[in-house]
């Protein structure tokens, strides 16, 4: 064992910045994460008792905890489906060289991906204001509301907003995911198809879709989780708010870890229970999709050929 | 554009002279601050570290901390944060052992546990004869479980409790046209909702009646509290273990009559138009930034707007009065626990090796010439707790006149910790229910919660049961304490409570 050690010396040093840098920031918040939860801590003094699994059978007992949890699958359900619809049309729109300007189109769907999300934020915030926001003023032009819509400040209209500005903030990254994928489907294959005059939504629905499953499905868990990971936007918009209408599971862990409302002590250690059992999810989530993607890759390969 | 289309000639006038009066002013005061010598060894190298909570003072501090840092050939960093903020960055601070030396403590943080949990330090050590510098001070500003602990002095107690954050501040060419005049005579709760509803008309969706920031949650439990207790619903205000609780039972207040019909008057005011859209997600800046922009008639908020508005928006003609009074005139006091205001009492970093220098900041702000210079630039907003500091300093007619308000309006009230100072613990374990004060009153004017009086009365047993978890868990702490120490069965509201009566 030793002299295998030695022989692959340098090999394990090359992997040494990389293990460091993962120890630091990737295993040791994940067990740091695991012990706090384990504790009734408020994270800013010495106080720390462990509770064993308390802060879990808490959480699961918690209506605002389970409230904030379903808000977070409203989110994905509501982003994810319509972002992957979306940028796929355009993905096939703009996969077409012949279309003029394709690549000016592309830039600019792709310009909001590499905003800051809290500038992103901000100025949304600003143009759905029901006080002078161009989208208010835009509506009441048209003549489709008579009285100025508070979209981030009703329970009726955050989440639908929230939403939007997020597909519209992601859309190009999706977008250029697709265009990957429809450029892995080999040119023979449309000739073939040409061939048997298959076109439009029969080619994309027939051929097209079949092959970049494996690819749609990578792309699919690419956007659930980052329709889980919202919280900059969230803060920057609403902060969770009106009400809790818009406090998703990120918002909860960071309001339960710091508490920064009347009279309210910060729960690290609540905060971090609920932060390992999202992780749980979100890995669940990720597992789902390796075992899919495996099963779609064997099928696309067997259309392919 | 929106304030100068609805700005009459007179208004305009005043605001103009208001405005090159403040200017004048505000020229006098910025040769009047001088730096007097140290009293310590200023020592060189490093950077000296403030944060508080900004508004008014911050206009203070950035004057002051330049010319103290040309003076003493220091660095100094001074950063102004709102409370959401200042609860995440000064924990954190401690914990790196990053703090600033001198902080002002998060909202939710109670000074006896700072104290035990090591955030802090005395700074006895730093400040020559400081008996003699105390004792200068009024009666009741440095008090053992408050400020003091075993002895030692911790927080510098240096502005005023006299005052409070929901009185009226509205733009008068509006209300004059609505017909009504609050610095004659206040609004009643009846004439609020009608100038609300007749500044909103006029304004044909340029302008409404009545704004406030609804994403600050605070600001709706202050707003109702304050509208209650001077309905008369008489009600403790200040730590977590005594706001909205009547000292006479011992009992929290959320279900009474005067805090449900101030809720009842918002949500019929939301109803009836007046309210400014977007509320809920605005915050307390940016509704009162909307102000002077003429895009709201009335906002209650405190009087750290006057200075603000008066230096930054000279040409903005506002008035100031009391909040709105019951129908039937004025009825109850508003009560401040005894000691000087909590949240801008300042902290000594337990990890800060600038003692010397925050010494020789701390004494100065607790002399005539420091409080006086204060007095000068924040003025109402933040009042400095040397009476005579007030009566040397130069202040706007606004300024006054709301200072007098106070003085009428607001009492001493029993403050249970120097009744009985363990019950440090019970505010340090007092974990306030998730859906809190402040949450319910805005679930309930955003439509959300139904049943004012059945969700009040929810909210008074949510905080009864949280209550009796502290009280228990400071028992188990070794403390000895009791419901009872929340009962001053002496406490008149309408007069102060001395030293005596406890």
């Amino acid at each position: 064992m030793f002299e295998t050690l030695h022989r692959y010396r340098y090999h394990y040093l090359m992997l040494l910045p990389g293990l460091i840098l993962g120890g630091m920031f990737v295993f040791y918040p994940i067990f740091a994460a695991c012990y706090y939860a384990m504790h009734d801590w408020s994270g800013f003094n010495s106080d720390k008792v462990f509770v064993g699994l308390g802060n879990f059978v808490k959480l699961f007992n918690d209506p605002i905890f389970w409230d904030a949890f379903r808000r977070s699958l409203i989110f994905l359900l509501g982003t994810v489906p319509l972002q992957m619809t979306v940028s796929l049309v355009l993905a096939v729109l703009l996969n077409n060289q012949l279309l003029k300007m394709s690549t000016w189109f592309r830039t600019m769907i792709f310009l909001p991906v590499v905003t800051p999300v809290a500038v992103i934020g901000i100025i949304w915030t600003f143009l759905l204001s029901p006080f002078n926001g161009p989208v208010n003023g835009l509506l009441l032009d048209l003549g489709l509301i008579s009285r100025p819509v508070d979209f981030l400040g009703s329970t009726d209209t955050v989440m639908p907003s929230v939403i939007g500005v997020y597909v519209w903030k992601w859309l190009g990254i999706t977008m250029i995911y697709w265009l990957a994928a429809l450029q892995t489907v080999p040119d023979d294959v449309y000739d073939s198809a040409k061939l048997d005059r298959c076109r439009g939504a029969k080619l994309v629905w027939y051929i097209i879709l079949p092959i970049v499953l494996p690819f749609a499905i990578a792309i699919t868990l690419i956007s659930a989780v980052g329709a889980l990971n919202v919280f900059p936007l969230i803060m920057s918009m609403t902060n969770g708010g009106p009400f809790f209408a818009s406090e998703v599971m990120e918002i909860f862990i960071y309001r339960t870890a710091f508490a920064t409302g009347d009279g309210s002590i910060p729960r690290l250690g609540y905060a971090a229970a609920a932060g390992v059992f999202f992780g749980f999810v979100v890995l669940s989530l990720t597992i789902a999709q390796a075992i899919a993607t495996r099963r779609a890759r064997s099928g696309a390969r067997e259309i392919s050929s | 554009m929106l304030s100068s289309g609805g700005l009459t000639r007179r208004a305009f006038m005043m605001g103009t002279t208001a405005g090159l009066a403040a200017t004048a002013l505000g020229a006098g005061r910025a040769a009047a601050q001088a730096i007097p010598a140290a009293i310590n060894d200023i020592p060189k190298g490093g950077t000296f570290r403030w944060i508080d909570s900004g508004d008014q003072k911050a206009v203070f501090y950035k004057k002051f901390f330049a010319d103290y840092a040309k003076d003493r050939g220091i660095e100094i960093v001074y950063d102004a944060l709102p409370w959401n903020e200042i609860a995440q960055v000064v924990p954190l601070g401690v914990r790196n052992n990053s703090a600033h030396d001198v902080f002002a403590l998060p909202q939710n943080v109670n000074p006896a546990d700072a104290v035990a949990q090591g955030w802090v330090q005395p700074y006895d050590d730093f400040i020559p004869n400081i008996a003699e510098w105390k004792a200068s001070f009024p009666a009741g500003a440095f008090l053992p479980g408050i400020n003091e602990f075993d002895g030692k002095t911790y927080g510098l107690p240096f502005t005023s409790n006299k005052r409070y954050g929901t009185h009226l501040l509205y733009n008068r060419a509006y209300m004059e046209a609505a017909g009504y005049d609050p610095e004659d005579k206040p609004l009643t709760w009846s004439d609020f909702r009608d100038a609300a509803k007749k500044i909103t008309d006029a304004g044909k969706g340029r302008y409404f009646g009545f704004i406030i920031g609804g994403n600050q949650l605070g600001r709706w439990s202050q707003t109702v509290r304050n509208m209650g207790r001077m309905a008369g619903a008489s009600a403790g205000g200040d730590s977590v273990i005594e706001a909205d609780i009547d000292f006479r039972t011992g009992d929290y207040v959320f279900d009474s009559d005067q805090y449900i019909a101030a809720i009842e008057l918002l949500i019929a005011m939301q109803a009836d138009g007046s309210v400014f859209p977007g509320i809920m997600s605005m915050n307390a800046p940016q509704a009162r930034a909307y102000m002077p922009q003429g895009a709201a008639g009335m906002i209650l908020q405190g009087p750290w707007n006057i200075g603000g508005w008066e230096g930054q928006n000279p040409e903005f003609d506002f008035g100031v009065s009391s909040g709105p009074v019951p129908d039937d005139g004025p009825t109850g006091k508003l009560t401040i626990g005894q000691g000087a205001l909590a949240p801008n009492t300042m902290w000594l970093f337990k990890g800060s090796e600038l003692g010397p220098i925050v010494g020789d900041i701390f004494h100065y702000l607790g002399t005539v010439e420091g409080q006086t210079a204060w007095a000068n630039i924040v003025g109402a907003g933040d009042p400095p707790i040397f009476p005579e500091a007030l009566d040397n300093a130069e202040m706007s007619g606004r300024s006054k006149a709301i200072l007098q308000h106070f003085n009428e309006l607001i009492r001493v009230g029993p403050n249970p910790v120097v009744g009985n100072a363990e019950l440090g613990k019970v505010i340090g374990a007092f974990q306030a229910p998730e859906v809190n004060f402040a949450r319910t009153v805005q679930g309930l004017v955003a439509g959300e919660l139904k049943g004012v009086a059945q969700e009040m009365k929810a909210l008074k047993d949510r905080y009864n049961a949280s209550l009796d978890a502290a009280f228990a868990a400071a028992k188990a702490d070794g403390a000895a304490v009791d419901r009872s120490d929340l009962v001053f069965a002496n406490w008149n509201p309408d007069a102060d409570f001395g030293s005596a009566d406890y």
